[in-house]
């Protein structure tokens, strides 16, 4: 929901901004993030919608095994976005439902 | 469990739950299937769940065909949703025999009524703009074929039977048989004994086993075949393809997932049903091939499933022994019982029921053809 | 293909250390772990660990990770991060995804390390974003440095549930209760202790009854329940909370364990399945080992331990011979042993010492006496300035470790209490900056005439200033009294937890533990009543596939469902994407409920690989390499 900038324990080095794309729109995380944190940070926590009943869903587990972030990043549909290192210029999308396969690629 | 039954089924998968229905709806419902873990838990559990008529035997078209009637009506029929996608079937040829042995099929299908024809590769990328054609001289297109999840057409068949007052006992292993002259007079399982006047042996790989409790040499033996699933992703895929020249069959399923799965020619029988390393990226390299575009797409899971091979390649139907005149099989379908089974379900009620199979003839599939030495091996196998 | 002679899965404590004893005594050894950041959870661990100083007690987390890391690294580890397995083969082959290839292992021995995944919980709108798992609030929080939200109602009262709190309470979030469904908690009291003197309450016998949102969480109603965990009438209350976070259990993460068909037990002592293994760690398949909370959750001060008996039995096995000589194997052995032996004494020892000792097959070992509390260990022994709040028998002993003038004794059972001798102790307060349970304070009542000076471990920010007026609190973070900042100790001698003293009238003295800065209110709590009462029934079970609590008790009641296999048939449940990671547990609870049995007689489905989903261009470039 925000970037802790101050902590008793431990310090977060400040990385380098990176722009990505969110659904069409600019962004800005920081190196270091996975594409979920930069997300959370940004305020966004609805990744996808389920396949059957259309549900909201987002960051769950953190570790890449629930699957419940899948997202189509760079056209590449079921990313689990937690797991992924966010890159600059990555184009990140909400995956409605089952995510579609580029056949052109 | 009941001590007395008119006929006992032995097996839970797809062959032993049509029965049971057919039998059911004949009228004939003191029946007992025995299945000695759950339903669907063998061969049709592991099945990539197609339905084609493009064989190379007519009379296997004709099965084939009919099948596919019934698997059409069965939502209607069963009141279950079976995951049905009447997408057709794409067999693809490589070399000019194959391209000369399809031509040849096809115009024997299309003789029995089936709805198929060769298409060049223009049209199969029309059919499947996701395919890479390269290679291919032509296919052979049927789009009246389909796919369907097997779990949920043996559930359909299963909970019917019992509806209609079929026993399905799971959990039930047979163990062995009594005999009385030359007739089984029970069944022996590890919950009691059943007296019976027919048994049916649907054990798909297993039926040598239970062919070798009465002392008989049924000539089937199981082979494994592996095989494997993708994440779901949107439909892009409508027909399940066969390429025999790569060995590879694959669809995409209701669920938005893709199965498919290979034959290995270096398989030796066994009961061994566990995955290999190998098979991963050998099929990985054979599906990303024919559909590039799926290099991104993941596999969630694999798994191996049995064959249930007999010496030709065709299924064996009926009596077997005059030791064992009661003793009936529904056995060696060699890959392609699944789609066989609505047919073979009625056919074995009819023999049971008015001692003749009357919809379609099936002496050609007796256990007698192996002793003439004649074999008419169906090649569309894979 | 990659040779190796001992492959570690998993980079966690155990894996660490197991690592390390096995290259140290000359095994080729390599570790392989998931992420690109080796130590597991300890990377994420911000408080000092229990136990002694042999497992690195007093010591944060975060810099155990450091030097596990550091030590496997001297002896000569060699890692690969990024790695995650997917497969042991029959033809004894190790299959990995690492980055975008998919590479092949052949090792002679194995030794999973593997951890522990979280359980889930389901209830309605469990499946809405805003409610996460403890160990991802944490990942967020301190490896990310991103907030999980704004507000949240933590689930589940054992030591995760409390220090997960903590830390949220740490990087500034507001937590707005805890919640424990069963009567106690599970955890350390002095982990319960740290956030309830900062006002957070710990509600027993309570559980999430559903959640809201529209398109992620915005409030939860929690009730209460009786001794038959049934929800108590009219006992419902909502909290206005923008995340929920899980952490009601881990269970043994033994995927690849069952993949290679290691024979396999359900022990609910030790959290769930578990590969049956003997006392050296070896499974029932002779190339596998497996140690840490893979084999039975316990705290990480047993995984390191476990790991090094790992490491120690598998480097004794390989088949050639190595630097180890049997002198140092028994002396190890021995060592190692008692060291376990050190850590599971206690109440907090009980259930892994009755989990071991079912796999064992043998009656549990009575654990022998320990000595009680000492009477006065709540009052204030005469002229003691140390005081010793930590309630319970916790196998710990860094306060008697740092003490500079021997003053605090807990002698060789280290699961005794503290006790303090008060004509030893200066209070120079060091032991204050040590227990891990913060739960040492300094108590001077000849600070002045009219006040008492309390003198409390403090790990949050900001520090206020000699000379701030403050609220000081009791135990429970309730206002008791007006309090003057008299001093504040920080640096790096105190392991970042600083000093902070404050002055309060004399007869406050036993009930100050705590303060705030005067100007803090507690935020009004705005309560939201949602629109409509979801149905419990339409609780999402299966979260890839949405299926829900109504289909598959549907399924057992309607179809004849028994057993986990025939759900997933009919409903898909575990064909998803998790492959039923997430849903397998609450699948066979909801089993068992229906049909009268135990959890203990269902099976997971079968586990087959890839245990990570493999993507098919990665595996055709690797077929492609191999015919080449």
């Amino acid at each position: 929901m925000r970037r802790i900038t101050e902590h008793p324990i431990l310090t977060f080095p400040q990385g380098k901004a990176m722009r990505f794309s969110f659904d069409g729109k600019t962004m800005e995380g920081r190196e270091g993030d996975t594409i979920a944190s930069a997300l959370q940070a940004a305020g966004v926590r609805v990744f996808r919608e389920s396949i059957n009943l259309r549900h909201p869903r987002g960051f769950f587990c953190a570790i890449g095994r629930c699957a419940n972030c899948s997202m189509v990043v760079d056209g590449v549909p079921n990313t689990k976005v937690c797991v992924t290192r966010l890159r600059e210029g990555m184009a990140v999308e909400t995956q409605h439902g089952r995510g579609s396969v580029d056949i052109r690629r | 469990m009941k001590k007395k039954t008119d006929v006992v089924i032995i097996g839970g998968g797809c062959i032993g739950a049509a029965t049971a229905y057919e039998l059911a709806k004949a009228g004939l419902k003191d029946v007992v299937l025995v299945e000695r873990h759950t339903l669907s838990c063998g061969a049709t559990g592991r099945c990539a769940g197609g339905a084609r008529q493009q064989w190379s035997e007519p009379a296997n078209v004709r099965l084939a065909k009919a099948s596919i009637e019934m698997f059409k009506r069965f939502e209607d029929e069963m009141g279950r949703d079976i995951g049905l996608v009447n997408g057709g079937y794409l067999l693809c040829a490589h070399t000019p025999e194959e391209a000369e042995h399809f031509k040849k099929n096809v115009k024997m299908q299309r003789e029995n009524g089936v709805d198929v024809r060769i298409v060049d590769p223009k049209e199969i990328r029309e059919i499947t703009p996701c395919i890479n054609t390269d290679g291919m001289i032509l296919g052979a297109y049927c789009p009246d074929d389909l796919h369907v999840d097997p779990f949920l057409a043996v559930q359909g068949w299963a909970e019917n039977a019992i509806r209609l007052g079929v026993d399905v006992e799971l959990h039930t292993e047979v163990t062995g048989f009594k005999r009385k002259g030359n007739r089984v007079s029970a069944v022996i399982t590890n919950r009691g004994d059943i007296e019976c006047k027919t048994v049916v042996n649907a054990a798909g790989p297993w039926s040598q086993d239970v062919g070798r409790m009465l002392g008989i040499e049924l000539g089937t033996y199981p082979e494994r075949h592996q095989i494997c699933v993708t994440e779901p992703v949107k439909r892009m895929l409508w027909p399940l393809v066969v390429d025999f020249y790569v060995s590879i069959y694959f669809r995409q399923s209701a669920h938005g997932s893709f199965v498919f799965g290979h034959s290995d020619p270096n398989e030796k029988p066994s009961y061994n049903i566990r995955g290999t390393w190998r098979f991963l990226e050998e099929i990985s390299k054979k599906l990303t091939t024919l559909m590039p575009s799926l290099k991104d797409i993941c596999i969630v899971r694999q798994w191996a499933g049995l064959y249930d091979m007999s010496p030709d390649a065709q299924p064996i139907l009926g009596k077997v022994s005059e030791d064992a005149e009661n003793f009936l099989v529904a056995i060696g379908y060699s890959g392609h019982g699944f789609m066989l089974a609505p047919m073979s379900g009625l056919l074995m009620a009819e023999l049971i029921v008015y001692g003749e199979a009357r919809t379609q003839p099936i002496d050609a599939l007796s256990i007698k053809r192996f002793a003439g030495g004649r074999k008419h091996k169906e090649h569309n196998v894979v | 293909m990659i040779n190796t002679e001992i492959l570690v899965v998993g980079g966690g404590p155990a894996g660490l250390c197991a690592a390390a004893e096995a290259a140290e005594h000359g095994a080729k050894v390599m570790l392989v772990d998931d992420k690109d950041v080796l130590g597991g959870q300890l990377i994420k661990q911000t408080h000092m660990f229990f136990g002694s100083h042999l497992q690195y007690a007093g010591t944060r987390g975060i810099d155990i990770a450091k030097i596990l890391i550091e030590n496997a690294k001297k002896a000569g580890v060699e890692f690969a991060p990024g790695a995650t397995i997917t497969g042991i083969y029959d033809d004894g082959v190790v299959t990995a995804l690492n980055g975008g290839k998919f590479i092949k292992i052949k090792p002679e021995k194995i030794i999973v390390a593997t951890g522990a995944y979280e359980n889930m919980l389901a209830f309605p709108n469990s499946d809405l974003p805003g409610v996460y798992g403890a160990g991802a609030v944490q990942t967020l929080m301190n490896v990310n440095g991103v907030a999980p939200g704004n507000r949240v109602l933590m689930v589940g009262a054992g030591n995760i549930g409390l220090i997960v709190a903590y830390q949220l309470l740490q990087a500034g979030i507001d937590v707005a209760a805890v919640i424990e469904v069963t009567d106690k908690i599970g955890g350390y009291y002095v982990h319960a202790n740290k956030i309830r003197r900062m006002g957070v309450p710990i509600l027993t016998r309570h559980t999430v009854s559903r959640v809201w949102g529209k398109t992620s969480v915005e409030g939860a109603a929690v009730v209460e329940v009786d001794k038959n965990f049934k929800p108590v009438p009219g006992s419902e209350r909502n909290y206005a909370v923008d995340t929920i976070c899980l952490a009601v259990g881990l269970t043994p993460l033994t995927e690849l364990l069952w993949n290679a068909g290691c024979e396999m037990r359900y022990v609910p002592a030790l959290g769930g399945h578990v590969a049956w293994h003997d006392e050296n760690s070896r499974t029932s398949l002779e190339k596998i080992y497996v140690c840490g909370d893979a084999s039975g959750i316990e705290e990480a001060s047993s995984a390191m331990i476990e790991g090094k008996i790992a490491g120690l039995n598998a480097a004794n096995a390989l088949a050639r011979k190595t630097k180890l000589t049997q002198k140092t194997y028994d002396e190890r052995m021995k060592d190692y042993r008692a060291q376990l032996g050190q850590l599971r004494r206690g109440p907090f020892g009980e259930k892994v010492r009755m989990g071991t000792s079912v796999l064992a097959g043998e009656a549990a070992a009575l654990d022998e006496p320990i000595e009680s509390l000492p009477k006065d260990y709540r009052s204030f022994p005469k002229g003691a300035r140390v005081i010793i709040e930590c309630e319970q028998n916790i196998p710990c002993n860094p306060c008697e470790t740092i003490c500079p003038h021997n003053a605090i004794k807990v002698g060789k059972d280290i699961v005794n209490y503290p006790t303090l001798d008060p004509e030893k102790c200066t209070a120079c307060a060091l032991c204050l900056t040590r227990c891990p349970g913060l739960s040492l304070f300094v108590v001077n009542r000849e600070y002045s005439p009219t006040e008492t000076e309390i003198s409390i471990p403090y790990e949050m920010i900001p520090l206020p200033k000699k000379g701030d007026a403050v609220d000081a609190l009791d135990r429970e973070g309730k206002f008791v009294c007006k309090g003057k900042i008299t001093r504040v100790l920080t640096g790096k001698k105190f392991n970042r937890t600083s000093i902070v003293s404050i002055a309060v009238e004399h007869k406050y003295g036993d009930v100050v533990r705590h303060f705030r800065a005067s100007a803090a209110a507690k935020p009004e709590e705005k309560i939201i009543t949602p629109a409509d009462i979801p149905d419990d029934m339409d609780t999402i079970i299966c979260v890839c596939e949405d299926v829900t609590r109504r289909q598959i008790e549907e399924a057992i009641d309607r179809d004849r469902a028994q057993s986990v296999d025939e759900i997933k048939r009919l409903l898909r449940c575990g064909m998803g994407p998790c492959q039923g990671k997430t849903c397998q547990r609450l699948i066979m609870q909801i089993l068992a409920k229906k049909l009268g049995r135990n959890v203990a007689e269902f099976s997971p489905q079968t586990y087959r690989g890839p245990m990570k989903p493999a993507p098919m261009g990665v595996l055709a470039k690797a077929h492609d390499e191999e015919k080449n």
